[in-house]
Protein backbone atom coordinates (compact mmCIF):
# COMPACT_ATOMS: atom_id res chain seq x y z
CA UNK A 1 0.00 0.00 0.00
CA UNK A 2 1.01 3.72 -0.57
CA UNK A 3 -0.43 6.03 1.30
CA UNK A 4 -1.39 9.91 0.12
CA UNK A 5 0.58 12.44 1.99
CA UNK A 6 0.42 15.25 -0.28
CA UNK A 7 -1.28 15.06 -3.66
CA UNK A 8 -0.22 18.06 -5.11
CA UNK A 9 -2.30 20.23 -8.05
CA UNK A 10 -3.84 16.44 -9.38
CA UNK A 11 -3.14 13.18 -8.91
CA UNK A 12 -4.52 10.33 -10.29
CA UNK A 13 -4.49 6.48 -11.32
CA UNK A 14 -4.61 6.15 -14.72
CA UNK A 15 -3.65 3.48 -17.54
CA UNK A 16 -3.35 3.55 -21.19
CA UNK A 17 -7.03 4.14 -21.16
CA UNK A 18 -11.04 3.16 -21.77
CA UNK A 19 -11.73 2.21 -25.23
CA UNK A 20 -14.76 0.67 -26.56
CA UNK A 21 -17.50 3.12 -25.35
CA UNK A 22 -16.83 6.23 -27.02
CA UNK A 23 -20.36 5.55 -28.63
CA UNK A 24 -22.35 5.88 -25.08
CA UNK A 25 -20.54 9.06 -24.67
CA UNK A 26 -17.88 7.31 -22.10
CA UNK A 27 -14.35 9.34 -22.55
CA UNK A 28 -10.90 7.71 -23.26
CA UNK A 29 -9.18 9.18 -19.96
CA UNK A 30 -5.88 7.46 -19.54
CA UNK A 31 -2.37 8.97 -19.14
CA UNK A 32 -2.29 11.77 -21.09
CA UNK A 33 1.58 10.96 -21.68
CA UNK A 34 0.60 7.40 -22.56
CA UNK A 35 4.85 6.87 -23.86
CA UNK A 36 6.16 7.47 -19.91
CA UNK A 37 3.10 5.42 -18.55
CA UNK A 38 4.20 2.54 -21.28
CA UNK A 39 7.58 3.07 -20.25
CA UNK A 40 7.50 2.86 -16.30
CA UNK A 41 5.81 -0.38 -17.08
CA UNK A 42 8.29 -1.26 -19.49
CA UNK A 43 11.22 -0.91 -17.40
CA UNK A 44 9.50 -2.47 -14.33
CA UNK A 45 8.65 -5.53 -16.60
CA UNK A 46 4.95 -4.88 -15.95
CA UNK A 47 1.93 -5.04 -18.89
CA UNK A 48 2.07 -2.32 -20.75
CA UNK A 49 -1.24 -1.35 -19.97
CA UNK A 50 -0.94 -1.32 -16.15
CA UNK A 51 -2.25 1.90 -14.36
CA UNK A 52 0.28 4.12 -12.90
CA UNK A 53 0.29 7.44 -10.67
CA UNK A 54 0.01 10.60 -12.69
CA UNK A 55 1.56 13.69 -11.05
CA UNK A 56 0.53 16.97 -11.86
CA UNK A 57 3.18 19.77 -11.41
CA UNK A 58 4.54 17.90 -8.07
CA UNK A 59 4.53 19.18 -4.68
CA UNK A 60 3.11 15.73 -3.71
CA UNK A 61 4.64 12.74 -1.32
CA UNK A 62 3.81 8.86 -1.26
CA UNK A 63 4.46 6.99 2.34
CA UNK A 64 5.50 3.41 0.88
CA UNK A 65 3.96 1.05 3.43
CA UNK A 66 5.49 -1.63 1.90
CA UNK A 67 8.60 -2.95 -0.48
CA UNK A 68 8.45 -2.13 -3.67
CA UNK A 69 10.17 -1.17 -6.74
CA UNK A 70 8.99 2.17 -8.59
CA UNK A 71 9.86 3.79 -12.08
CA UNK A 72 10.32 7.53 -12.19
CA UNK A 73 8.87 8.82 -15.74
CA UNK A 74 7.94 12.07 -17.22
CA UNK A 75 9.13 15.34 -16.17
CA UNK A 76 11.76 16.69 -13.43
CA UNK A 77 10.25 17.39 -10.50
CA UNK A 78 13.21 17.37 -8.77
CA UNK A 79 12.26 14.02 -6.45
CA UNK A 80 13.61 12.95 -3.73
CA UNK A 81 13.75 9.46 -1.92
CA UNK A 82 13.31 10.42 1.87
CA UNK A 83 16.36 12.48 1.61
CA UNK A 84 18.26 11.22 -1.44
CA UNK A 85 17.73 12.66 -5.07
CA UNK A 86 16.13 10.46 -7.51
CA UNK A 87 16.01 11.06 -11.07
CA UNK A 88 13.38 10.44 -13.91
CA UNK A 89 13.75 7.78 -16.26
CA UNK A 90 15.10 5.31 -13.49
CA UNK A 91 14.12 2.27 -11.36
CA UNK A 92 14.20 1.95 -7.62
CA UNK A 93 13.93 -0.04 -5.06
CA UNK A 94 11.44 0.92 -2.10
CA UNK A 95 12.00 -0.27 1.47
CA UNK A 96 8.87 -0.26 3.38
CA UNK A 97 8.35 3.45 5.34
CA UNK A 98 10.24 5.56 2.76
CA UNK A 99 8.98 8.63 1.20
CA UNK A 100 8.99 9.60 -2.02
CA UNK A 101 7.95 13.53 -2.51
CA UNK A 102 8.07 16.22 -5.35
CA UNK A 103 9.28 19.42 -5.62
CA UNK A 104 7.89 21.53 -8.70
CA UNK A 105 8.76 20.65 -12.60
CA UNK A 106 11.07 22.65 -14.12
CA UNK A 107 10.48 21.93 -17.59
CA UNK A 108 7.15 20.45 -17.73
CA UNK A 109 3.90 19.33 -16.44
CA UNK A 110 3.64 15.58 -15.60
CA UNK A 111 5.20 12.89 -13.95
CA UNK A 112 4.65 9.42 -13.30
CA UNK A 113 5.55 6.66 -10.93
CA UNK A 114 4.81 3.43 -11.98
CA UNK A 115 4.99 0.43 -9.35
CA UNK A 116 5.90 -3.41 -9.71
CA UNK A 117 2.67 -4.83 -10.30
CA UNK A 118 0.84 -1.56 -11.56
CA UNK A 119 -1.47 0.25 -9.25
CA UNK A 120 -4.30 -1.92 -8.30
CA UNK A 121 -7.92 -1.17 -8.47
CA UNK A 122 -10.71 -2.95 -10.30
CA UNK A 123 -10.96 -2.17 -13.88
CA UNK A 124 -14.19 -0.48 -14.72
CA UNK A 125 -15.08 -0.73 -18.29
CA UNK A 126 -12.07 -2.86 -19.20
CA UNK A 127 -9.63 0.11 -17.67
CA UNK A 128 -8.38 1.29 -14.22
CA UNK A 129 -8.57 4.69 -15.26
CA UNK A 130 -9.74 7.83 -13.35
CA UNK A 131 -12.82 9.31 -15.11
CA UNK A 132 -12.73 12.67 -13.22
CA UNK A 133 -15.86 13.92 -14.79
CA UNK A 134 -18.08 10.90 -14.75
CA UNK A 135 -16.89 9.65 -11.03
CA UNK A 136 -15.49 6.36 -11.87
CA UNK A 137 -12.52 4.37 -11.78
CA UNK A 138 -9.25 4.66 -9.46
CA UNK A 139 -9.60 5.24 -6.18
CA UNK A 140 -13.81 5.88 -6.24
CA UNK A 141 -13.76 8.00 -9.78
CA UNK A 142 -11.64 10.63 -7.80
CA UNK A 143 -8.54 12.56 -8.23
CA UNK A 144 -6.13 10.92 -4.99
CA UNK A 145 -6.31 12.98 -1.67
CA UNK A 146 -4.27 13.28 1.14
CA UNK A 147 -5.24 10.18 3.58
CA UNK A 148 -5.64 8.17 0.75
CA UNK A 149 -4.53 4.58 0.16
CA UNK A 150 -2.85 3.18 -2.99
CA UNK A 151 -3.04 -0.12 -3.33
CA UNK A 152 -0.19 -2.41 -4.76
CA UNK A 153 1.37 -6.09 -4.26
CA UNK A 154 4.54 -5.80 -2.06
CA UNK A 155 7.44 -7.25 -3.96
CA UNK A 156 10.57 -7.85 -1.87
CA UNK A 157 12.80 -9.35 -4.36
CA UNK A 158 15.98 -7.59 -5.14
CA UNK A 159 16.20 -5.36 -8.62
CA UNK A 160 18.62 -4.09 -10.92
CA UNK A 161 18.40 -0.37 -11.85
CA UNK A 162 17.56 0.14 -14.73
CA UNK A 163 16.74 3.20 -17.01
CA UNK A 164 15.54 4.53 -20.12
CA UNK A 165 14.65 7.72 -22.35
CA UNK A 166 11.75 9.22 -23.88
CA UNK A 167 12.07 10.40 -27.18
CA UNK A 168 12.85 14.44 -27.07
CA UNK A 169 10.98 17.26 -26.90
CA UNK A 170 9.15 19.05 -29.96
CA UNK A 171 8.34 22.63 -30.49
CA UNK A 172 6.71 22.53 -33.76
CA UNK A 173 3.62 19.54 -33.10
CA UNK A 174 2.56 17.81 -36.35
CA UNK A 175 -1.01 17.98 -37.59
CA UNK A 176 -3.17 15.67 -39.58
CA UNK A 177 -4.72 18.32 -42.20
CA UNK A 178 -8.44 19.56 -41.06
CA UNK A 179 -12.04 18.44 -42.52
CA UNK A 180 -13.08 21.64 -42.63
CA UNK A 181 -10.27 23.43 -44.60
CA UNK A 182 -13.53 24.71 -47.13
CA UNK A 183 -15.44 26.29 -43.98
CA UNK A 184 -12.49 27.46 -42.39
CA UNK A 185 -10.60 28.65 -45.33
CA UNK A 186 -6.82 28.09 -46.32
CA UNK A 187 -6.44 31.65 -44.90
CA UNK A 188 -7.14 30.78 -41.65
CA UNK A 189 -5.43 27.56 -41.65
CA UNK A 190 -2.03 28.95 -42.58
CA UNK A 191 -2.39 31.64 -39.50
CA UNK A 192 -3.16 29.05 -37.54
CA UNK A 193 0.64 27.77 -38.47
CA UNK A 194 2.62 30.75 -38.78
CA UNK A 195 2.14 32.34 -34.75
CA UNK A 196 3.01 31.08 -31.87
CA UNK A 197 0.16 30.03 -29.64
CA UNK A 198 0.38 30.33 -25.97
CA UNK A 199 -1.04 27.83 -23.22
CA UNK A 200 -3.96 29.92 -21.23
CA UNK A 201 -4.31 28.54 -17.39
CA UNK A 202 -7.54 26.81 -18.02
CA UNK A 203 -6.28 24.06 -19.69
CA UNK A 204 -6.94 20.30 -18.32
CA UNK A 205 -7.08 17.59 -18.72
CA UNK A 206 -9.82 17.67 -20.81
CA UNK A 207 -8.19 19.48 -23.36
CA UNK A 208 -5.22 22.67 -23.66
CA UNK A 209 -6.42 26.03 -24.30
CA UNK A 210 -4.59 28.21 -26.69
CA UNK A 211 -4.29 32.10 -27.23
CA UNK A 212 -2.58 34.69 -29.13
CA UNK A 213 -3.47 38.01 -29.47
CA UNK A 214 -2.95 38.58 -33.01
CA UNK A 215 -5.36 35.47 -33.84
CA UNK A 216 -7.68 36.36 -36.65
CA UNK A 217 -9.08 32.76 -36.63
CA UNK A 218 -12.97 34.00 -34.99
CA UNK A 219 -15.92 32.93 -36.72
CA UNK A 220 -19.39 32.04 -36.69
CA UNK A 221 -19.25 28.34 -37.88
CA UNK A 222 -21.82 25.92 -35.85
CA UNK A 223 -22.02 22.37 -36.80
CA UNK A 224 -23.96 19.24 -36.36
CA UNK A 225 -22.21 17.16 -33.48
CA UNK A 226 -19.41 14.90 -34.70
CA UNK A 227 -16.98 12.49 -33.04
CA UNK A 228 -13.80 14.55 -31.24
CA UNK A 229 -11.07 12.48 -29.31
CA UNK A 230 -7.93 13.06 -27.96
CA UNK A 231 -6.19 14.94 -30.12
CA UNK A 232 -8.93 16.62 -32.26
CA UNK A 233 -7.97 20.76 -32.34
CA UNK A 234 -11.47 22.31 -32.10
CA UNK A 235 -12.25 26.28 -33.00
CA UNK A 236 -14.56 27.32 -31.06
CA UNK A 237 -16.12 31.36 -32.44
CA UNK A 238 -13.61 32.64 -29.88
CA UNK A 239 -11.06 31.73 -32.36
CA UNK A 240 -8.83 30.13 -29.32
CA UNK A 241 -7.90 26.34 -30.12
CA UNK A 242 -8.58 23.95 -28.11
CA UNK A 243 -6.47 21.03 -28.45
CA UNK A 244 -8.62 17.72 -26.66
CA UNK A 245 -7.12 15.62 -24.25
CA UNK A 246 -7.52 12.17 -22.40
CA UNK A 247 -10.61 13.33 -20.60
CA UNK A 248 -12.34 15.22 -23.09
CA UNK A 249 -16.16 15.06 -24.26
CA UNK A 250 -16.89 12.00 -27.34
CA UNK A 251 -18.82 14.15 -29.61
CA UNK A 252 -18.90 18.09 -30.44
CA UNK A 253 -19.98 21.06 -32.94
CA UNK A 254 -16.70 23.31 -33.22
CA UNK A 255 -15.07 23.18 -36.29
CA UNK A 256 -11.72 21.37 -36.29
CA UNK A 257 -8.18 22.83 -37.13
CA UNK A 258 -6.85 18.97 -37.61
CA UNK A 259 -5.60 16.01 -35.81
CA UNK A 260 -2.66 15.92 -33.49
CA UNK A 261 -0.75 12.64 -34.95
CA UNK A 262 -0.51 10.13 -32.78
CA UNK A 263 3.40 9.98 -32.49
CA UNK A 264 2.82 13.99 -31.03
CA UNK A 265 0.18 14.14 -28.57
CA UNK A 266 2.08 13.31 -25.42
CA UNK A 267 4.07 16.19 -25.95
CA UNK A 268 0.96 18.11 -24.36
CA UNK A 269 1.30 16.62 -21.13
CA UNK A 270 3.92 18.70 -20.55
CA UNK A 271 2.63 21.98 -21.51
CA UNK A 272 2.30 24.51 -18.48
CA UNK A 273 0.23 27.61 -18.50
CA UNK A 274 2.34 30.49 -20.12
CA UNK A 275 4.28 27.49 -22.19
CA UNK A 276 4.35 28.19 -26.14
CA UNK A 277 3.97 26.27 -28.81
CA UNK A 278 3.19 25.82 -32.53
CA UNK A 279 1.80 23.75 -35.40
CA UNK A 280 2.88 22.29 -39.22
CA UNK A 281 0.15 20.54 -41.14
CA UNK A 282 1.65 17.08 -42.39
CA UNK A 283 0.56 14.22 -44.73
CA UNK A 284 -0.19 10.58 -43.35
CA UNK A 285 3.26 9.42 -44.62
CA UNK A 286 5.20 11.41 -42.18
CA UNK A 287 2.58 10.74 -39.47
CA UNK A 288 2.80 7.09 -40.20
CA UNK A 289 6.25 7.16 -40.26
CA UNK A 290 6.24 9.16 -36.82
CA UNK A 291 4.30 6.40 -35.31
CA UNK A 292 6.44 3.83 -36.33
CA UNK A 293 9.66 5.08 -35.24
CA UNK A 294 7.56 5.42 -31.78
CA UNK A 295 6.90 1.94 -31.39
CA UNK A 296 10.95 0.90 -32.52
CA UNK A 297 12.01 3.33 -29.73
CA UNK A 298 9.94 0.84 -27.42
CA UNK A 299 11.24 -2.18 -29.17
CA UNK A 300 14.82 -1.35 -28.74
CA UNK A 301 14.04 -0.30 -25.01
CA UNK A 302 12.54 -4.00 -24.63
CA UNK A 303 15.19 -5.56 -26.37
CA UNK A 304 18.01 -3.68 -24.32
CA UNK A 305 16.65 -5.07 -21.08
CA UNK A 306 15.86 -8.37 -22.49
CA UNK A 307 19.64 -8.47 -23.17
CA UNK A 308 20.69 -7.15 -20.49
CA UNK A 309 19.51 -8.84 -17.47
CA UNK B 1 -33.78 8.30 -52.91
CA UNK B 2 -30.42 10.21 -52.25
CA UNK B 3 -28.80 8.34 -50.23
CA UNK B 4 -27.22 6.39 -52.77
CA UNK B 5 -25.66 9.45 -53.60
CA UNK B 6 -21.71 9.35 -52.41
CA UNK B 7 -20.44 10.12 -48.76
CA UNK B 8 -16.78 11.00 -48.20
CA UNK B 9 -14.72 9.50 -46.27
CA UNK B 10 -11.40 11.23 -45.04
CA UNK B 11 -8.48 9.31 -42.68
CA UNK B 12 -8.64 12.38 -39.97
CA UNK B 13 -5.47 10.61 -38.60
CA UNK B 14 -3.41 7.67 -38.86
CA UNK B 15 -6.05 5.18 -37.39
CA UNK B 16 -9.36 7.04 -38.03
CA UNK B 17 -11.70 7.08 -40.54
CA UNK B 18 -14.59 9.95 -40.75
CA UNK B 19 -17.76 9.42 -42.67
CA UNK B 20 -19.57 12.80 -43.93
CA UNK B 21 -22.79 12.31 -44.85
CA UNK B 22 -24.23 15.73 -43.75
CA UNK B 23 -24.44 17.22 -47.14
CA UNK B 24 -27.27 14.55 -48.36
CA UNK B 25 -30.25 16.13 -48.15
CA UNK B 26 -32.62 13.50 -47.26
CA UNK B 27 -34.55 13.96 -44.47
CA UNK B 28 -31.82 13.66 -41.63
CA UNK B 29 -33.44 10.45 -39.99
CA UNK B 30 -33.21 8.44 -43.14
CA UNK B 31 -29.66 9.33 -43.46
CA UNK B 32 -28.92 8.09 -39.91
CA UNK B 33 -30.85 4.73 -40.48
CA UNK B 34 -28.82 4.15 -42.72
CA UNK B 35 -25.71 4.90 -40.94
CA UNK B 36 -26.74 2.72 -38.20
CA UNK B 37 -27.34 -0.05 -40.33
CA UNK B 38 -23.54 0.60 -41.67
CA UNK B 39 -22.79 0.40 -37.58
CA UNK B 40 -24.30 -3.14 -37.46
CA UNK B 41 -22.11 -4.10 -40.30
CA UNK B 42 -18.76 -2.79 -38.74
CA UNK B 43 -19.57 -4.11 -35.20
CA UNK B 44 -19.55 -7.61 -36.78
CA UNK B 45 -15.61 -7.30 -37.65
CA UNK B 46 -12.42 -7.05 -35.37
CA UNK B 47 -11.11 -3.89 -37.56
CA UNK B 48 -12.06 -0.91 -35.18
CA UNK B 49 -11.89 -0.40 -31.60
CA UNK B 50 -14.65 2.44 -31.92
CA UNK B 51 -17.43 2.80 -33.61
CA UNK B 52 -18.79 6.31 -33.03
CA UNK B 53 -22.40 7.39 -34.73
CA UNK B 54 -22.72 11.46 -34.34
CA UNK B 55 -25.15 14.19 -36.60
CA UNK B 56 -25.46 12.15 -40.06
CA UNK B 57 -22.03 11.02 -39.47
CA UNK B 58 -19.77 7.77 -38.90
CA UNK B 59 -16.25 7.97 -36.98
CA UNK B 60 -14.37 4.68 -36.64
CA UNK B 61 -11.66 3.84 -34.45
CA UNK B 62 -9.44 1.35 -36.11
CA UNK B 63 -7.51 -1.64 -34.29
CA UNK B 64 -4.47 -1.08 -36.79
CA UNK B 65 -3.46 2.11 -38.78
CA UNK B 66 -2.38 -0.64 -41.43
CA UNK B 67 -5.73 -1.50 -42.62
CA UNK B 68 -7.06 2.24 -43.47
CA UNK B 69 -6.75 2.51 -47.07
CA UNK B 70 -8.27 -1.01 -47.07
CA UNK B 71 -11.55 0.30 -45.12
CA UNK B 72 -11.70 3.71 -46.54
CA UNK B 73 -13.04 1.74 -50.05
CA UNK B 74 -14.59 -0.73 -48.17
CA UNK B 75 -16.83 2.05 -46.20
CA UNK B 76 -17.53 3.23 -49.43
CA UNK B 77 -18.82 -0.04 -51.22
CA UNK B 78 -20.57 -0.63 -47.79
CA UNK B 79 -22.59 2.55 -47.58
CA UNK B 80 -23.91 1.64 -51.73
CA UNK B 81 -24.73 -1.67 -50.69
CA UNK B 82 -26.28 -1.25 -47.19
CA UNK B 83 -29.75 -0.96 -46.52
CA UNK B 84 -31.89 1.09 -44.23
CA UNK B 85 -33.56 -1.53 -41.22
CA UNK B 86 -36.64 -0.22 -39.83
CA UNK B 87 -37.27 -1.17 -35.81
CA UNK B 88 -34.25 -3.06 -35.40
CA UNK B 89 -33.30 -1.33 -32.18
CA UNK B 90 -34.36 -1.83 -28.59
CA UNK B 91 -37.56 -0.06 -27.82
CA UNK B 92 -37.76 2.20 -24.54
CA UNK B 93 -40.56 3.35 -22.11
CA UNK B 94 -39.25 5.96 -20.30
CA UNK B 95 -41.95 6.45 -17.51
CA UNK B 96 -42.09 9.81 -16.59
CA UNK B 97 -43.52 11.73 -13.60
CA UNK B 98 -44.60 15.28 -15.43
CA UNK B 99 -44.70 18.54 -14.05
CA UNK B 100 -44.40 18.92 -9.76
CA UNK B 101 -41.65 20.61 -8.02
CA UNK B 102 -39.30 17.68 -10.57
CA UNK B 103 -40.91 19.18 -13.59
CA UNK B 104 -40.88 22.91 -12.36
CA UNK B 105 -41.21 24.31 -16.09
CA UNK B 106 -44.09 22.21 -17.17
CA UNK B 107 -46.26 25.32 -16.90
CA UNK B 108 -44.02 27.89 -18.25
CA UNK B 109 -43.97 25.27 -21.24
CA UNK B 110 -47.76 25.05 -21.52
CA UNK B 111 -47.86 29.17 -21.23
CA UNK B 112 -45.54 30.23 -23.71
CA UNK B 113 -47.18 28.04 -26.64
CA UNK B 114 -50.53 28.64 -25.10
CA UNK B 115 -51.94 25.77 -23.71
CA UNK B 116 -53.06 23.51 -21.25
CA UNK B 117 -50.28 21.23 -19.10
CA UNK B 118 -52.05 18.50 -19.99
CA UNK B 119 -51.56 19.07 -23.50
CA UNK B 120 -48.16 19.64 -23.08
CA UNK B 121 -48.08 16.18 -21.64
CA UNK B 122 -50.43 14.95 -24.48
CA UNK B 123 -47.87 16.11 -26.95
CA UNK B 124 -44.62 15.19 -25.37
CA UNK B 125 -46.01 11.13 -24.88
CA UNK B 126 -47.54 10.99 -28.26
CA UNK B 127 -44.54 9.91 -30.51
CA UNK B 128 -42.00 7.44 -30.76
CA UNK B 129 -38.61 9.26 -30.48
CA UNK B 130 -35.41 8.19 -32.59
CA UNK B 131 -31.69 7.71 -30.26
CA UNK B 132 -30.02 9.70 -32.72
CA UNK B 133 -26.61 8.95 -31.05
CA UNK B 134 -25.04 9.23 -27.62
CA UNK B 135 -22.21 11.53 -26.42
CA UNK B 136 -21.08 14.96 -24.45
CA UNK B 137 -21.35 13.01 -21.45
CA UNK B 138 -21.85 9.10 -20.37
CA UNK B 139 -25.36 7.84 -21.29
CA UNK B 140 -26.27 11.14 -22.68
CA UNK B 141 -28.68 10.61 -25.47
CA UNK B 142 -29.69 12.84 -28.65
CA UNK B 143 -33.06 11.75 -30.05
CA UNK B 144 -35.12 12.84 -32.38
CA UNK B 145 -38.94 13.29 -32.63
CA UNK B 146 -40.06 16.20 -30.52
CA UNK B 147 -43.25 17.69 -31.91
CA UNK B 148 -42.80 20.79 -33.49
CA UNK B 149 -45.64 22.42 -31.20
CA UNK B 150 -43.36 21.70 -28.29
CA UNK B 151 -40.23 23.55 -29.42
CA UNK B 152 -39.34 26.24 -27.10
CA UNK B 153 -36.01 28.21 -26.89
CA UNK B 154 -33.47 27.55 -24.07
CA UNK B 155 -33.52 29.23 -20.67
CA UNK B 156 -32.25 32.71 -20.78
CA UNK B 157 -30.31 31.18 -17.52
CA UNK B 158 -29.04 27.80 -17.69
CA UNK B 159 -29.52 26.41 -14.27
CA UNK B 160 -26.17 25.54 -11.94
CA UNK B 161 -27.87 22.00 -10.72
CA UNK B 162 -30.18 19.77 -13.14
CA UNK B 163 -30.91 16.62 -11.37
CA UNK B 164 -30.31 13.22 -12.80
CA UNK B 165 -33.56 12.10 -14.08
CA UNK B 166 -34.68 15.08 -15.14
CA UNK B 167 -36.85 14.98 -18.11
CA UNK B 168 -36.32 18.67 -20.55
CA UNK B 169 -36.89 20.54 -23.71
CA UNK B 170 -34.44 22.47 -25.25
CA UNK B 171 -35.26 24.34 -28.78
CA UNK B 172 -36.08 21.48 -31.14
CA UNK B 173 -34.55 18.71 -28.68
CA UNK B 174 -35.58 16.86 -25.65
CA UNK B 175 -33.77 14.64 -23.68
CA UNK B 176 -33.11 12.92 -19.91
CA UNK B 177 -30.22 14.39 -17.82
CA UNK B 178 -28.28 11.15 -17.34
CA UNK B 179 -26.49 12.76 -14.14
CA UNK B 180 -26.40 15.59 -11.92
CA UNK B 181 -25.27 18.78 -13.75
CA UNK B 182 -25.70 22.29 -14.56
CA UNK B 183 -28.25 22.64 -17.66
CA UNK B 184 -30.40 25.21 -19.53
CA UNK B 185 -33.22 23.40 -20.78
CA UNK B 186 -36.62 23.45 -19.49
CA UNK B 187 -37.24 20.51 -16.96
CA UNK B 188 -40.71 18.79 -17.34
CA UNK B 189 -40.79 15.84 -15.76
CA UNK B 190 -38.31 12.88 -14.16
CA UNK B 191 -37.85 9.63 -14.50
CA UNK B 192 -36.70 6.71 -12.56
CA UNK B 193 -35.01 5.64 -16.35
CA UNK B 194 -31.26 4.84 -15.50
CA UNK B 195 -29.66 6.02 -18.83
CA UNK B 196 -25.76 5.52 -17.26
CA UNK B 197 -24.73 3.22 -14.17
CA UNK B 198 -20.93 2.49 -14.20
CA UNK B 199 -21.38 -0.49 -12.44
CA UNK B 200 -23.88 -1.92 -14.53
CA UNK B 201 -23.13 -4.39 -17.50
CA UNK B 202 -23.55 -3.04 -20.02
CA UNK B 203 -23.32 0.73 -18.56
CA UNK B 204 -25.78 2.16 -20.66
CA UNK B 205 -29.47 0.89 -21.35
CA UNK B 206 -29.61 2.72 -24.46
CA UNK B 207 -28.32 2.75 -27.98
CA UNK B 208 -27.88 4.76 -31.50
CA UNK B 209 -30.69 3.17 -33.47
CA UNK B 210 -33.00 2.36 -30.41
CA UNK B 211 -36.72 3.97 -30.20
CA UNK B 212 -37.87 5.80 -26.74
CA UNK B 213 -41.59 6.68 -25.32
CA UNK B 214 -42.10 8.70 -22.76
CA UNK B 215 -45.38 7.55 -20.49
CA UNK B 216 -47.21 9.78 -17.88
CA UNK B 217 -46.96 7.90 -14.89
CA UNK B 218 -50.24 8.96 -14.13
CA UNK B 219 -51.91 7.15 -17.09
CA UNK B 220 -50.34 3.90 -15.42
CA UNK B 221 -52.66 4.39 -12.40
Amino acid sequence: MIEVLKAGLLMSIQDQGRFGFRHIGVSQSGAIDPFAAKMANTLLKNDIDDAVIEITLGLAKLLFKCDTVIALIGTDMQAQLDDKPVYPGWTYAIKQGQTLSFKTARNGFRGYVGVKGGVLCEPVMGSRSTDLAAGFGGTNGQALKQGDNIQIQPYYKDWPKRGGILPPKRNVIRVHPSIHADLLTEHALRSFCEISWCVKPQSNRMGVRLSNENSTLSHSHSLPSLAVNPGSIQLPPNGEPIVLLNDAQTTGGYPLLGTIISADLHHFAQLKPGDSIRFEYVDMSTAIKAQKKMTAHFAQLAIALNNAY
Amino acid sequence: MNLQQNVKITATSSHTLFLDATHLKDPLLSVQKKIWALVKRCKATAAFIDIVPAMNSLTLYLANSDDSNQWQEKLLLWWETTDIEENKGTHHKIITQYGGNTGADLEFIAEHHGVSTQRVIELHTSVTYHVLFLGFKPGFTYIHGLPSELHTPRRSEPRTHVPKGSVAIGADQTGIYPADSPGGWHIIGHTDFSLFDWQKAPPCAIAPGDTLQFISDEALS
